[in-house]
């Protein structure tokens, strides 16, 4: 399945309402994410990003509001459809295969891009042969990509921890995704494995729209251009990166939270 | 999705691969006729027989539980499936043996495809119980319906059991047809394990919310291992049936599926053979120690407690962890 081709932004939300039971997490939240961008989603905790950014890739379905990828919609659609047309994401906790190598990992990554038949693979077929040649290229690439061609054939669980971050964007960029969502990407890493990754994301960029959630404003301020900032589970402001933490109501809602980590 | 062995492994090696398993099968081959035509007991021959075909019963366990990462404390629907099946088949209608199984086979994917839809929304400890709970129902069906199933004495007394020319109470070719279905089974699941589906099982029990994301249908290859694990375990079913030449309610009982899980669990669920070195375990020490029933639920019971402390990969886990040690140890001199 493939999701045309269409002018305007890459994600579009109306009026997200997300309820669970009597607790509403969402409440019309509206966003528009435009090709190329690097858009950052932040707020405290239980301020309803996460909700907000799985109702965006199609795990949760909203209680009603609308949400287009590359201009069509995508309610209703189950998860490994919106996979499989050019949409990819990591997780901030299960992030990677554990008992797998790095290679099997990427392997696995591929599943969304890759249809070929018992018969094409026995009797060798000339786009099966292109498309293996193409994946061993992709392999190479995003090896060298996410550092880790030295690793190939270690499990994946007993990398460091940002190893692992880097090895699960190695991972979303197999199916080479138009739109990446990134799941809180920094959480939990040292200082250094966040600069390798802020630096890692600059190098994917290109030719891609990313959404990030993250906590992180130094990572939210160095990479994005423009963050969403929500507060109980309402939009508060769109802007840069500077303009959001410096908004009053922005910074109420921090008060005493650490945003300077 | 592409052939795993095609990126892991290089030319050179796969082609080596295939000769060093190529004669592991030859190998297998000639133990098995080996052993059918130098044992004599009919009763060790017989039982071997019997280890083999439950040990088919463990493999379909462990399509699920090493597959897709799920308890099918109901699998022994599959295997009674396939035990009233034959029993059925032979004794009321009459049908020669293997006509009988085929059907059967054919039941059990049927009736696997029409649970799973229902049970494989769950998952854990739900979807365990649940189909636990079908298998009670398949008991009191099969208590009750007295006029197919012979109701609570079940079903006894078959014409002799054969498959074309091979007669399966004769203890040598019961043990040599098991074994080489056995061995079938394992060549299968083996190629299953490197194909791209198998590849796609692994992605869903590592890990379903990361599958899903990378466009793995998590439902759909749930459905297709439960659908390919039913007719093995019905197979195992009917092929029990030369050994018990009974077919009780019993089969339904969630203790036949605990001693396929124990078997699995033995040997280890992540390896294709494991289950197979765990039935060859559970059900000859026993023998050959001639341990009193009770006594082996408690002998393995403390076993299994030991192996899930020590070793949570079953057996052979002991022996990969020993090599993984050995072979660290050379790669760091090297890198040194």
């Amino acid at each position: 399945m493939t999701i045309a081709v269409a002018e305007g932004p890459a994600v579009s939300a109306r009026d997200i309402v997300k309820r669970y039971g009597g607790v509403t997490a969402l409440n019309g939240v509206s966003l528009d994410v435009q090709e190329g961008e690097i858009f950052g989603i932040i707020g405290p905790n239980g301020a309803g990003k996460s909700t907000l950014f799985d109702i965006l890739c199609g795990i949760t379905v909203p209680t009603s509001g609308s949400i287009r990828i590359m201009g069509s919609e995508i309610a209703g659609m189950p998860p490994h459809h919106i996979a499989r047309s050019g949409v990819a994401r990591t997780f901030q906790r299960t992030a990677v295969f554990a008992e797998s190598t790095v290679l099997e990992n990427l392997l696995f990554g591929r599943h969304a891009s890759f249809h070929h038949g018992v018969l094409g693979r026995i009797f060798g077929s000339k786009t099966f042969a292109r498309d293996q040649q193409a994946f061993q290229t992709r392999v190479e690439e995003v090896l060298t990509l996410i550092g880790l061609d030295g690793e190939r054939h270690r499990k994946a669980g007993v990398l460091a921890y940002g190893v692992q971050r880097r090895l699960a964007v190695g991972i979303a960029l197999m199916s080479d995704p138009k739109i990446m969502f990134l799941d809180e990407p920094a959480a939990g890493m040292n200082g250094r494995e966040t600069a390798d990754f802020i630096a890692l994301i600059r190098a994917i960029a290109p030719g891609r729209t990313i959404l990030i959630v993250e906590h992180d404003m130094a990572v939210i301020r160095q990479l994005c251009g423009r963050a969403l900032v929500v507060v109980d589970g309402r939009p508060v402001v769109v802007d840069e990166p500077h303009h959001v933490l410096s908004h009053p109501e922005v910074v109420t809602a921090y008060l005493g939270a650490d945003d300077e980590e | 999705m592409i052939d795993r062995e095609q990126v892991a492994v290089s030319d050179k090696k796969r082609s080596g691969r295939t000769a060093r398993e190529a004669s592991y099968v030859a190998c297998a081959l000639i133990a098995i006729a080996v052993f059918a035509y130098t044992f004599t007991d009919p009763f060790v021959v017989t039982l071997a027989g019997y280890t083999c075909a439950f040990a088919l019963f463990a493999l379909s366990i462990n399509i699920i539980l090493g597959g897709v990462g799920e308890v099918p404390l109901g699998q022994c629907l599959f295997f009674g499936v396939g035990a009233y099946g034959a029993a059925i088949g032979m004794g009321k209608l009459g049908l020669p043996f293997e006509v009988s199984v085929l059907i059967a086979l054919v039941l059990s994917v049927v009736l696997a495809a029409i649970i799973g839809v229902i049970t494989l929304r769950l998952t854990g400890a739900y979807f365990s119980i649940v189909s636990w709970g079908l298998t009670g129902v398949a008991m009191v069906a099969a208590t009750n319906l007295e006029e197919i199933t012979g109701g609570p004495l079940g079903l006894f007394g078959f014409p002799p059991i054969e498959i074309g020319p091979l007669q399966l109470s004769d203890p040598q070719t019961y043990f040599a047809v098991t074994a080489t279905i056995l061995l079938l089974a394992i060549l299968f699941l083996v190629a299953l394990r490197r194909s791209p589906f198998g590849a796609a099982m692994d992605s869903v029990r590592q890990n379903p919310h990361l599958a899903r994301s990378v466009g793995v249908d998590v439902a759909r290859v749930r459905l297709k291992a439960f659908m390919l694990s039913a007719p093995f375990a019905a197979l195992a079913g009917a092929l029990a049936v030369p050994y018990t030449q009974i077919v009780t309610p019993e089969v339904f009982s969630v203790a036949n599926t605990v001693d396929g899980l124990l078997m699995v669990l033995l040997g280890g669920a992540q390896l294709v053979v494991g289950p197979v070195i765990g039935a060859a375990i559970f059900t000859l020490i026993p023998q050959a120690m001639n341990l009193d029933p009770n006594i082996r639920i408690l002998v393995f019971s403390s076993i299994i407690i030991l192996i899930m402390m020590f070793a949570p990969g079953g057996l052979h886990q002991l022996g990969v962890a020993l090599r993984d040690r050995l072979g660290r140890k050379t790669d760091d001199d090297r890198s040194r």
